[in-house]
């Protein structure tokens, strides 16, 4: 397939602190991210890869530049528009899980279908997602009766139900131990494997050596694009009892 | 997001914080309880006072002497003595047929009343025949005296049912004989006692309390002509004229007639110089329904003032409530809620909240009547619950879930997803 799934052309995003300081978060970056890519976001804090991950997910917009996702202009959309793209195309997992407390794993996952898509399939769907993750017994646990793992694929689940074109990942494993966090790793990869785009931002160079493809950022720049040679499989770490992150 | 969704996801939040949605309604339930209990009573008082008024009689114009006035000088509390038996007979000739019935009254004052060995004090009033057709009061036994007694002063005397049964016990007073005495003279030795036998020909119905403390059924009739010149000796001197107008919609008519007929007879040209005055029964009700509906409308505003306290209590949690959510609100807005799914899920939230305040303040406001009719003092105050008062009850209620929710939640839904994410 030659469309991408993410095109980004001279983005550009300044931040104003105060009255007077600015700072250029992003500094016109151009990104072509294609279907069935694993994409690793790296760089240091302040190169700009949170704002880059805004941006790609549609939380916030760019002050400059042109991104496309899945084929639609997203430029200065509304926020309603882009609650819709969100929905539609972009699967979030973040750092800290981020699942409401008081919905049991299930609910939790059935959230986007909630703000679009067929109540009918609602449940089925979110019980295949669940399944797909290797949670589907723990369908009626509340977040607080889950591991840290455990909690993170629930989140993979729900950024999968509504089969968006993008998974983005903030730091997925960062709360992770690195037996969890090859775990995750693996269902990313199995995912991607199964023909997901995955992107993910992480700061730990063990992680982003599973991914198929590496950015570096720097002071609001792509400074480094290249591809990994041989990704690491984390199933086979998992095998030889190695964590991901050791 | 469908409507059931938000419903579902308000409701979920309502029951994860029981205690404090439970105490947020309480506001609401306070004021929407007292703005039915109150207004029950407001409507109760005013539906008592009607009905006591009712009871005297319906369709009743009331002639009294006017206060003596001079120059516009007005004497204190007295009042000519111009009205007369004459004035109440010249009414029936001449209006004839055009008026159902009237009567004539003097006061004869406090006596002591003696009978089968039972001491009692009691009012005595002089009436004419038709008493009991104006005053729409029933004998329960025996006949009212005719107007052939009031032609030969006859003493005879009809008495009410609590006096009946105070002289008389369970036994039947219709044909027994009571003695009216009154002292005079000095005190000590001098002191002597006229008595005057009047026999019993009839006891009246029972009618119940005025409303204003005192009881209708504790007093002895006579005839007027008999009260006139045994018991007072004002003689034709008559306090009042009770005209009874055929239906309500006559009242107006029969007043100007009865007023022009007793102008004619004293001989005054000038209805504003007359020594008499005439009152509508229609103008008393509507003035004393004008002020018992203030005073609903104040005691419903009472009520009114607790619910706008509980509205700003709901506003206030409801604040609380966004702040502490901050996260989730980051969250559903990354899955894909749209600002409207957002402000809906916690308006429906507040609504629910005063919604089911409203409810349960509409059975509590009842209870607290059903509490009310339990106290004796109050237990012959008909509280009234209307549907009107309920449907205004739950429709504010769930107004000022509308008004003090809308804040909260256009704040909740402006939130940027991701300073709501990274919220602490």
């Amino acid at each position: 397939m030659n469309e991408s799934v993410v095109q980004l052309r001279g983005i550009t995003k300044t931040y104003r602190i105060g009255r007077e300081i600015t700072v250029n978060a992003l500094r016109g970056v151009d990104l072509d991210v294609r279907p069935a890519e694993f994409l690793a976001i790296m760089g240091p804090s302040g190169s700009g890869k949170s704002t880059l991950m805004n941006v790609l997910g549609c939380l916030d917009v760019a002050d400059g530049g042109t991104y496309v996702l899945a084929g639609e202009n997203v430029n200065k959309l509304s926020d309603d528009k882009l609650a819709s793209i969100r929905n539609k195309h972009v699967g979030f997992v973040f750092q800290t899980y981020n699942l409401l407390s008081r919905l049991n794993a299930i609910e939790n996952v059935e959230l986007p279908l909630i703000y679009g898509g067929d109540r009918k399939q609602r449940r089925e769907r979110a019980l295949a997602a669940l399944e797909q993750v290797g949670l589907g017994d723990r369908i009626h646990h509340r977040p607080s009766e889950l591991s840290g793992g455990q909690q993170q694929r629930v989140a993979i689940a729900r950024a999968l139900l509504n089969d968006p074109s993008m998974i983005l990942a903030d730091e997925p494993t960062g709360n992770l131990d690195s037996r969890s966090s090859a775990e995750i790793l693996s269902i990313f990869q199995r995912l991607n494997d199964l023909g997901k785009t995955v992107v993910m931002v992480t700061h730990e160079p063990d992680v982003a050596a599973h991914c198929k493809r590496v950015v570096r950022m720097r002071d609001g720049l792509i400074a480094h694009d290249e591809l990994v040679p041989r990704p690491r499989r984390a199933e086979d770490e998992i095998a030889l009892g190695i964590g991901a992150a050791e | 997001m469908k409507l059931y969704d938000s419903f579902r996801s308000a409701l979920q939040s309502l029951v994860v914080n029981k205690l404090r949605s439970a105490l947020t309604m309480l506001g609401v339930i306070i004021g929407v309880a007292s703005v039915i209990a109150m207004v029950a009573v407001g409507n109760g008082a005013s539906q008592q006072v009607q009905s006591t008024i009712l009871s005297l009689g319906s369709n009743l114009i009331t002639v009294m002497p006017a206060n003596l006035s001079d120059q516009g000088l007005r004497g204190a509390g007295a009042q000519a003595a111009n009205l007369t038996l004459d004035d109440m007979r010249a009414i029936q000739t001449q209006l004839g047929s055009t008026i159902a019935a009237s009567h004539a009254e003097q006061g004869a004052g406090r006596w002591q009343v003696t009978a089968s060995g039972q001491n009692w004090n009691t009012n005595v009033n002089g009436v004419s025949e038709d008493y009991p057709i104006v005053r729409d009061w029933p004998l329960q036994s025996g006949d009212f005296f005719s107007g052939s007694d009031l032609t030969v002063n006859a003493q005879v005397a009809v008495i009410g049912s609590t006096t009946a049964t105070n002289l008389f016990g369970e036994g039947d007073a219709v044909g027994q004989t009571l003695q009216l005495r009154q002292a005079f003279g000095g005190g000590g030795k001098d002191q002597r006692a006229r008595i005057l036998n009047f026999k019993i020909v009839g006891v009246l119905a029972t009618k119940g309390s005025t409303g204003f403390g005192q009881s209708r059924d504790d007093q002895i009739l006579v005839p007027i002509t008999t009260a006139q010149r045994v018991l007072t000796g004002r003689l034709n001197v008559v306090n009042t004229i009770v005209i009874k107008a055929t239906s309500s919609d006559a009242m107006t008519d029969t007043t100007l007639d009865v007023t022009n007929v007793l102008l004619q007879r004293h001989n005054i040209s000038d209805p504003a110089s007359a020594d008499f005055s005439v009152t509508n029964q229609n103008d008393t009700l509507a003035a004393l329904g004008a002020v018992t509906g203030t005073f609903t409308l104040l005691l419903g505003a009472i009520g009114g003032i607790s619910l706008l306290v509980g509205g700003i209590g709901i506003m206030n949690i409801m604040l609380v409530s966004v702040n502490e959510r901050t996260r989730e609100i980051g969250i559903r807005k990354a899955v894909g809620a749209r600002r409207g799914d957002i402000l809906n899920q916690f308006l429906i939230e507040a609504i629910a909240l005063t919604g089911f305040g409203g409810v349960i303040g509409i059975l509590l406001g009842w209870a607290i009547t059903e509490v009310v009719h339990r106290i004796p003092q109050a237990a012959s105050l008909p509280l009234l619950i209307t549907s009107g008062t309920v449907i205004i009850a739950v429709g504010v209620s769930v107004a000022i879930g509308v008004v003090f929710g809308l804040y909260p939640a256009m704040r909740a839904a402006r939130l940027h997803p991701i300073q709501a994410l990274r919220y602490e």
